[in-house]
Parts: C-alpha cells; sequence; structure tokens
C-alpha cells in the first residue's frame, strides 16, 4: 500500500469582486468545519501536521486554502499589470468567498500571523455566522514589518523574506521545521510578502473594530508564542483586554510559527482550544 | 579586558570558517564587515564564506560595508545560553531593540541576507567558548 497522508488536494473555482480565481486547498476529517488560514507569504503546506492529526480530524473537517498569488493558487488574469497589496476588506472578503463556495455552515476559522490578525475582524463582522475563531499570534495592530528591501531587484527576494521570518521562530524549534517554513517563505511570488505586509503592518488596525466582537456568540481562543516578535505576547494581550470572555494563553518555548516550528508543542495548547469550540 | 578579546573572535572565526552550511551558501560572501561591541571593534573581511582577514583595532584603510553595533549587555544576551525573547536572533533585535544598529549599507547587508544570517547564528552560545 502507497504511505498516503490523509490529506486531499483540490482547486476551487470561484469569483470574487467581479474576477475569476482558481483557489488550490486541502482538506481531511469530517465534522465542524475549520476554515485555517496561512501567514503572508506562506500557503496551506504551513497546516501539514493539522490535517495529519487524528484527534483533530476525528471532529473537524480541516481546510486550509492557498490565497491568491500563493502556494498553488494563481494570481488573477491581468496580474503583470497591479501592484499586489493584500488589505483587510480584500482578505476578508476572499475568506468569505472560499467559506460561501464551500457552504460552510457555523465554520471555527483559524489563522496564524496575518490570518490571526483577519479572525479578529471576521469575528467583529461575522459573529453570528461563526462558530469562534483560534487566533494564532494575533495582534488587532501590528505596525513595523515593511520595508522596501523586501522587494529589490538588487536582493534576492526568496532568500530575504525566508531570512527576515526565521527569527520568528523559537531557538529551541526543531530545526527540520524551522528549515521547513525557511523553504515556503523562499518560494514566495516576487514581492507578495510585501503585499501581505501591506495588510498586516499598514492597512490592519482592528483596535476599535474587535471592541464589537460578543465572545459570548463567537467563541475567541488567542494563543501566542513568547519568542514571537513581529506579533509580541503584549500584542496579543492588548487585544485579549478588548473582549470580554476572550482566552488568551501564552505559549511557552514557542515564536511566530506554532504550527509549522512545533506542532506538538502547539498541539498542547491548540486542542483544548479546539475542544471549547465543540463545545 | 576588553570584550570580545581577539581569541574569541578567533574562534568566532573558526566555527564560520569549519561551517558545513556556509561551504554550501557561502561563494558570494564577500565582503567587509564591522562588529562593535560597546567600544571595541573588529572588521571581519569574508572572502567567500570564509573569514579570510580580523583587523582590530581598525585603522582608517579597514573598511566596512556595513556592520553591526550594540553595547555588551546587548551582545551578551544574543550570545549567551538561551537568549531571551527579542534578543535571539539579528533581524529581532534590528526590530525590537533601539540598541542593537545596522550601521553603513543595509542594502549590501541585505543581498548577503542568507549568509550573513548565518554567520551571526553561529555567534550564538559562544559566550563562553574560545574555540
Amino acid at each position: 500500500m502507497p504511505d498516503f497522508e490523509p490529506i486531499v488536494g483540490r482547486y476551487l473555482h470561484l469569483n470574487e469582486g467581479g474576477r475569476d480565481y482558481r483557489i488550490y486547498l486541502e482538506e481531511a476529517g469530517q465534522g465542524i468545519p475549520l476554515l485555517c488560514l496561512h501567514t503572508a507569504a506562506g500557503d496551506s503546506r504551513q497546516y501539514r501536521h493539522l490535517l495529519c492529526d487524528p484527534e483533530v480530524t476525528g471532529r473537524f473537517r480541516v481546510i486550509a486554502f492557498d490565497l491568491p498569488w500563493h502556494g498553488r493558487s494563481n494570481p488573477p488574469d491581468g496580474w503583470w499589470l497591479e501592484r499586489y497589496r493584500l488589505t483587510t476588506q480584500s482578505y476578508v472578503a476572499m475568506v468569505r468567498s472560499v467559506w460561501r463556495a464551500l457552504g460552510l455552515e457555523r465554520p471555527v476559522v483559524l489563522g496564524c500571523s496575518m490570518g490571526g490578525a483577519v479572525v479578529l475582524q471576521i469575528a467583529a463582522s461575522h459573529q453570528d455566522e461563526l462558530r469562534g475563531i483560534v487566533g494564532l499570534e494575533s495582534a488587532a495592530f501590528a505596525p513595523g514589518r515593511d520595508n522596501k528591501l523586501l522587494w529589490h531587484p538588487a536582493i534576492n527576494g526568496g532568500e530575504m523574506v525566508a531570512c527576515y521570518t526565521y527569527g520568528l521562530n523559537a531557538p529551541d524549534s526543531p530545526e527540520a521545521a524551522r528549515r521547513e517554513n525557511w523553504w515556503y517563505y523562499a518560494q514566495s511570488g516576487p514581492g507578495v510578502y510585501q503585499g501581505d505586509v501591506h495588510f498586516y503592518s499598514v492597512d490592519w488596525d482592528g483596535r476599535a473594530e474587535i471592541a464589537r466582537i460578543d465572545s459570548s456568540r463567537c467563541r475567541v481562543s488567542l494563543l501566542t508564542g513568547e519568542y514571537d516578535y513581529s506579533c509580541t505576547p503584549e500584542m496579543t494581550q492588548a487585544a485579549a483586554d478588548a473582549i470580554p470572555g476572550c482566552r488568551f494563553t501564552v505559549m511557552k518555548g514557542i515564536g511566530h510559527f506554532p504550527m509549522v516550528e512545533n506542532y506538538p508543542l502547539l498541539r498542547s495548547y491548540l486542542l483544548p482550544e479546539l475542544e471549547r469550540m465543540v463545545g | 579586558m576588553p570584550f570580545p578579546d581577539l581569541r574569541w573572535i578567533e574562534g568566532f572565526r573558526d566555527r564560520v570558517n569549519a561551517d558545513p552550511e556556509m561551504a554550501v551558501i557561502g561563494d558570494w560572501f564577500t565582503v567587509p564587515i564591522a562588529l562593535t561591541f560597546g567600544a571595541t571593534r573588529y572588521v571581519l573581511t569574508l572572502e567567500r564564506g570564509q573569514i579570510a582577514g580580523i583587523a582590530h583595532p581598525p585603522r582608517l584603510h579597514d573598511r566596512a560595508a556595513f556592520g553591526f553595533r550594540a553595547p555588551h549587555h546587548v551582545w551578551h544576551r544574543f550570545i549567551g545560553p538561551n537568549p531571551p525573547p527579542l534578543y535571539h536572533d539579528f533581524f529581532a533585535m534590528l526590530m525590537r531593540v533601539p540598541e542593537f544598529v545596522l550601521e553603513g549599507d543595509s542594502l549590501i547587508a541585505m543581498q548577503h541576507a542568507r549568509a550573513l544570517h548565518r554567520m551571526m547564528n553561529l555567534m550564538q552560545g559562544s559566550e563562553g567558548a574560545n574555540a
């Protein structure tokens, strides 16, 4: 027998904002929809361990998709005539579009980094349609990650963004896992990380919006690694303080990429939060 | 005794020059780099991923394209055992530790991002090591 993983990959066609997209997604499991959002310049491969965890897939239909311009989701037609820039509005719209196209009923939306930021906005805007959100490395306001050398003709952009983000891992996370995320980042398209950071560090400011989240209707769990210097524990604490009923835990020995850099350790923090989403 | 002394820098040189990863990625890593620990300054001459020269104290003709400068207490956190959050990576310090400064031409520094990052990571855990 071939040694297959349980992950199944498929392509989904949808129209968002008048443009056609071909979206790649991976899924495994059955049950409550758990829609997973990758990091800036990342893709759905970052969730490969979660997708292969039978304790999760036994109760959740885990779905991870690549945003357009990322992984195996192409940019839309005419991409060569535009500068890629993710915004809060376009990001929420794309997540909603995938969610609707798949017909997900009251999903849990889990995101990391920029995905961890946008889940706060999604909870603020669509809380009656959600079971809950899990924010990994979530901040309502995260300036400081943008710079013009992330996309420069005299610099190898893949190596640049991979190194720029490598230190966001905790130093004691397994080296092979940290290097795996380095490899994913090195494969991001030219200017994609900078375009994502435009959302994360320039456009995104959810500090007022998150006060609208009613955690009695939409459960909110936030988990942040102690070594995350992009979204520090203090930054997540500030978001948590604005959302009554939110649960926030600092993850010891973890950095900014918990699902990639140290899934076994993340799991010890994540499973109780997923259990809370089931209840 | 100034920190770090020449013997420590030579130990760091030996780690870099013996590093199997640098042997893979260092072909284009040819650039003079300044490292300044408080008032103690070195200029390292990198040639194809190898530290080929150490100038201490650097003289007028010991040019550097870029460098890192920080007070001793910042360097100790970076190179000591179990570096604390924000001090565990030079990019982290550039973002969150104002006393850690990239001086010189940041474009040249980032052209060497991968090898430079590797070299600096090899400095970690070496505080007490002289070889």
